[in-house]
């Protein structure tokens, strides 16, 4: 008797186990082929002289020292180095203010949460193109500059903003802290509103003032959701791409202004089908990423991340 | 002067000031919140001005169109190449595949990783979970040899499945879905699996059919995901007729550069899809980016 029941109960197990491999086998498949998987066959591959035909000779780390000579690597690096170092700030520093701004009023706090994430929704291609369009020389932003009295086309980079090496790059730096500073701000949103009122109490009793709660209290205690957001944001930042590759093209003009890491990645493998070379300058783009992500630990401390809601 | 009163004068004296204060910052707030809308909305708004403009008029200050007209979009739905309505049917296309596998094998696997119990399953979850910390573009390289290995690299409709590959199940669809599964009673399907249903039966009969919230927000956010979706279009899709509105604008911007009515008629036409969804289904939007992006 008891022998019949662990056995069924046995082979219930085994069923069980077996319904939950099968369940789970075809995105597992995907994710070790084209996820984990490709990452060390990226590194594989980069060190080989490796085009569309595959393997043709092997070279070890001697691809790193060819993208380490390039100019136009350290342009790229020194680009999306800049920019990451620029818009991260603005990104936190925005969706901080949203978020803290968002939470101080009752009526209407959806409507302007809504309206705030509005610019995230929308594709990176159509915000691009009407980007370029507004930036351009006739351009929305210069007739304002020309309602409060700035003659755009005296400017050094003649109301071209896009256009120009000086302000290409800024521009972009705009673009993105606007598209991004929503989602940033519901980080933030989920964050503020797990601080307790009774902390504020705490506060006003002691008579702090509104500025002075603020940087002592909240902004200590949002630790997590700056973790999260400055992770969330350098990554994105160091990924840049589609914003350049539209309003630059595959050399990121003008004068290589908008050349970024990935796209150099893009033209090394899909212009001129180095796939090696590629996977180095992938292979060399995760370790920045990688440092990033420790440094950014280090900052923040190993903050329990994953309780910022 | 009677004792309630006196405590009154106490409590209201030091509050007169930080009442002015606070007005001073009521306003400050409502004059942020204010000028960050229109930051927002006047671009837009902008946008589908300019897609009723005349060429001439794109260039002037003028928010409501002088002599508005049609032509943007005629121009755009008869003579890009593709024309709009391909582009469109092919960016459905697109995102349709990946909504539809998200949803089953995201509802099918995190059932499992929430409710089977097998040798490994948290070890396998993290390791489904890690791969959201290896950034899309670094798989460059190997994903695009692997497709070239399987030729879907080659021009033609197999470019599709190559996208689908790539789209047809992410870690924050699983991790949705396992985290909904695990609200849920156990004892659930307990009784029609006594009844002699097999796993599968118990998840596509009891479970799924509830889970409608959670499986909304996936559909939602892969819908907008792929169909927002720039890099791998661009890489996969080689044939023009194949081509995305997201590839499409991005190619058209250089052919038309400073034409703008047809282009801004086609970031209208590439948007509104999901303006529509955001309008609808807003809570889907901010309620998964907040559980699938914070934990994930």
């Amino acid at each position: 008797m008891f022998g019949i029941r662990r056995g069924s109960l046995g082979t219930e197990r085994a069923q069980e186990a077996l319904a939950g491999y099968s369940f789970i086998a075809i995105p597992l498949i995907l994710f070790l082929i084209f996820n984990i998987g490709s990452l060390f066959y990226s590194a594989y591959i980069s060190l080989w002289r490796w085009g569309i035909l595959g393997p043709t000779e092997f070279l070890g780390p001697r691809n790193y020292e060819f993208i380490l000579r390039d100019d136009i690597f350290h342009i790229a690096i020194k680009n999306s180095i800049y920019y990451t170092i620029v818009v991260v700030p603005i990104q936190m520093a925005l969706g901080l203010l949203l978020a803290v701004v968002v939470n101080q009023i009752w009526r209407g706090r959806a409507f302007f949460r809504a309206a705030f994430y509005f610019p995230a929704i929308a594709s990176s291609a159509a915000i691009t193109v009407l980007y370029i369009y507004i930036m351009s020389p006739d351009g929305l932003f210069n007739h304002v500059l020309q309602l409060v009295g700035v003659n755009a086309a005296g400017l050094p980079n003649g109301g071209d903003w896009l256009g120009h090496q000086k302000t290409a790059m800024n521009s972009i730096i705009a673009l993105n802290a606007w598209t991004t500073s929503g989602t940033m701000m519901l980080f933030y949103l989920g964050q503020l509103q797990s601080i307790p009122s009774d902390v504020y109490e705490a506060a006003r009793v002691d008579g702090s003032g509104t500025w002075t709660a603020f940087w002592r209290i909240t902004f200590p205690l949002l630790r997590p959701a700056h973790y999260l957001v400055a992770t969330t944001s350098v990554i994105g930042a160091l990924q840049m791409f589609d914003q350049a590759i539209i309003a630059g093209g595959t050399d990121g003009n003008p004068n290589y202004a908008l050349m970024t890491i990935v796209l150099y990645l893009y033209n090394a493998t899909i212009k001129q089908y180095e796939f090696g070379y590629a996977a180095s300058v992938g292979i060399v783009l995760f370790a920045i990423i990688f440092a990033a992500t420790l440094i950014q630990r280090r900052l923040f401390g190993s903050a329990d991340w994953a309780s910022a809601r | 002067m009677s004792v309630k009163s006196v405590a009154q004068a106490v409590i209201v004296e030091p509050k007169s000031e930080p009442v002015v204060r606070r007005r001073i910052g009521r306003g400050l707030v409502y004059a942020i919140l204010i000028t960050y809308s229109v930051l927002v909305f006047v671009p837009f708004l902008w946008t589908i001005s300019t897609s009723f403009k005349t060429l001439p008029e794109s260039l002037l200050l003028t928010f409501i169109p002088q002599n508005p007209t049609a032509q943007g979009y005629i121009t755009a739905w008869t003579q890009l190449k593709p024309v709009l309505p391909v582009m469109f049917f092919n960016s459905a296309l697109v995102a349709a595949l990946a909504t539809v596998t998200n949803v089953f094998f995201g509802a099918l696997g995190g059932y499992a990783f929430a409710r089977l119990r097998f040798p490994g399953r948290e070890a396998l979850f993290l390791l489904v979970l890690g791969t959201l910390m290896i950034p899309d573009q670094l798989r460059l390289v190997p994903v695009y040899q692997i497709l070239v290995n399987l030729q879907l690299i080659s021009p033609g409709p197999q470019n599709y499945v190559g996208i689908w590959i790539i789209t047809a199940i992410s870690a924050t669809s699983l991790f949705i879905m396992r985290q909904f599964f695990l609200t849920i009673p156990f004892d659930l399907e307990e009784s029609a699996r006594i009844d002699g249903a097999g796993f599968f039966t118990a998840f596509w009969r009891i479970l799924f059919p509830l889970a409608r919230p959670a499986l909304a927000t996936v559909a939602i956010l892969t819908f907008q995901g792929t169909w927002n979706g720039f890099f791998w279009p661009l890489v996969i899709l080689q044939a023009q007729n194949h081509w995305t509105l997201q590839l499409g604008l991005s190619q058209f911007r250089f052919q038309y550069s400073t034409n703008w009515p047809p282009l801004m008629a086609m970031v209208v036409v590439a948007t509104v899809p999901i303006v529509l969804l955001y309008l609808f289904f807003q809570r889907y939007f901010v309620g998964g980016l907040s559980s699938g992006a914070v934990k994930g």
